[in-house]
């Protein structure tokens, strides 16, 4: 199959912990500087709240208890970005693509994943734009941010991390941060958008990962069994 | 517990290196690549410098190497806004990470061309990343190494070389 590019997509069934997808991701990194495949983790998180390299921790509002006792989990990353949340209803897509085989530099990946994600607003009906200067990410009339993006680009130039698109988190959760360090700014999500439709978040999640493997030219997209669990 | 099991059984996968369980294939037509290409022809490209392939360059003077990220790279990179580097006195090593730079969301590492003592770094960065964009040759600069071992030299490429590099990759 010379020449023919091959995605492999790993779609994770169940809710993932966050330190959980960091450690697969990191194999996932060395399998691919090996000489592996191109591999997108397609999962959802429990409530977690990230933060980037600059470990922007000031823009956490909530204390610990106030954390502890919605459920989430605060982790520092090395990802790119400020501070963000990850929860069910939120799709994430980990792409851990090698740039420099696809001769994509990595603004023009970060670019790419905003045009996925504006795309699949698009098939909704939602009219978003990426290219906001200073501010990387999906947004809505330049107001309302509905998807965001945090990456790591490493070994190399294999990528980690990726983009979060809220189909229907629970943004009461968003409250507890300032998202992506940005105050006068909303965070909206696919559902509030679309009100009343109520967007399904499978097959918002099967739009993501075909509109990613087609914005970087992947010509077979081969689904990986995810583990099954007794 | 399901939460954890999930990553934890897919890394394990990963260690037993079995084939993929491929359950469908689907074919997307080969999409035309909507990538932005890089302006190669405005690169700049120095002379009198010595080039790594990951876009790193070293300017060797006496036992010092003053080390930075060439023009092509920050172009690749956009407009940075953090940079991390080491502290006078670590030792760096050639082709390892020494470093990293953030820029539009992403962090990206940086490599060392040469092995060394890092003597000093630009603390002008902190304020101002932006300078590697605009000045990636001068003001730019990240860090000086005391060179262990000017041998590595020979397998850096000049600027003729790098220039080539960055010809066939512009090609698709």
């Amino acid at each position: 199959m010379a020449g023919l590019r091959r995605l492999e997509v790993w779609r994770m069934r169940e809710l993932i912990n966050y330190a959980e997808a960091l450690h697969l991701q990191s194999q996932l990194v060395e399998r691919r500087r090996r000489g592996g495949a191109d591999v997108l983790l397609s999962l959802q998180h429990p409530p977690t709240f990230t933060v980037g390299k600059r470990r922007t921790v000031h823009n956490m509002l909530a204390s610990p208890q106030e954390l502890h006792a919605i459920g989430a989990e605060l982790h520092m990353t090395e990802r790119g970005g400020d501070i963000t949340y990850h929860g069910p209803g939120q799709p994430v897509l980990y792409p851990i693509l090698g740039l420099r085989e696809m001769r994509v530099g990595v603004r023009a990946y970060v670019e790419g994943l905003e045009d996925v994600m504006v795309e699949v607003c698009k098939m909704h009906g939602v009219d978003a734009r990426g290219r906001m200067e200073k501010e990387t990410g999906v947004w809505v009339q330049g107001l309302r941010k509905i998807g965001a993006i945090g990456v790591r680009v490493s070994s190399g130039s294999i990528t980690s991390h990726g983009l979060a698109f809220n189909v229907d988190p629970n943004l009461a959760h968003f409250d507890h941060i300032v998202p992506c360090g940005i105050r006068d700014k909303e965070v909206t999500s696919l559902r509030k958008e679309v009100s009343p439709v109520v967007p399904d978040v499978e097959e918002v999640t099967e739009q993501l990962i075909q509109c990613l493997a087609k914005q970087f030219g992947f010509a077979a997209v081969v689904d990986m069994e995810p583990p099954s669990f007794s | 517990m399901a939460l954890r099991s999930a990553a934890a059984q897919a890394a394990t996968l990963l260690r037993l290196s079995g084939r993929p369980a491929v359950t469908q294939s689907l074919w997307v037509p080969l999409a035309r690549r909507s990538i932005s290409t890089t302006q190669f022809a405005s690169d700049e490209v120095r002379e009198g410098l010595h080039y790594a392939e990951s876009h790193e360059w070293v300017k060797v003077e006496g036992d010092i190497g003053t080390i930075g990220v060439t023009d092509h790279a920050q172009m690749l990179l956009g407009e940075l806004v953090f940079v991390e580097l080491p502290d006078t006195g670590t030792s760096v090593t050639g082709a390892e990470k020494f470093g990293s730079v953030e820029s539009v969301k992403a962090v990206s590492d940086i490599y060392s061309p040469i092995s060394g003592e890092v003597v000093e770094i630009n603390s002008t960065l902190s304020d101002s990343p932006e300078t590697i964009n605009s000045s990636p040759y001068d003001e730019g600069w990240l860090i000086k190494v005391k060179l262990s071992d000017k041998s590595q030299l020979k397998k850096l490429m000049d600027n003729k070389n790098y220039s080539e590099l960055l010809t066939a990759e512009a090609a698709h």
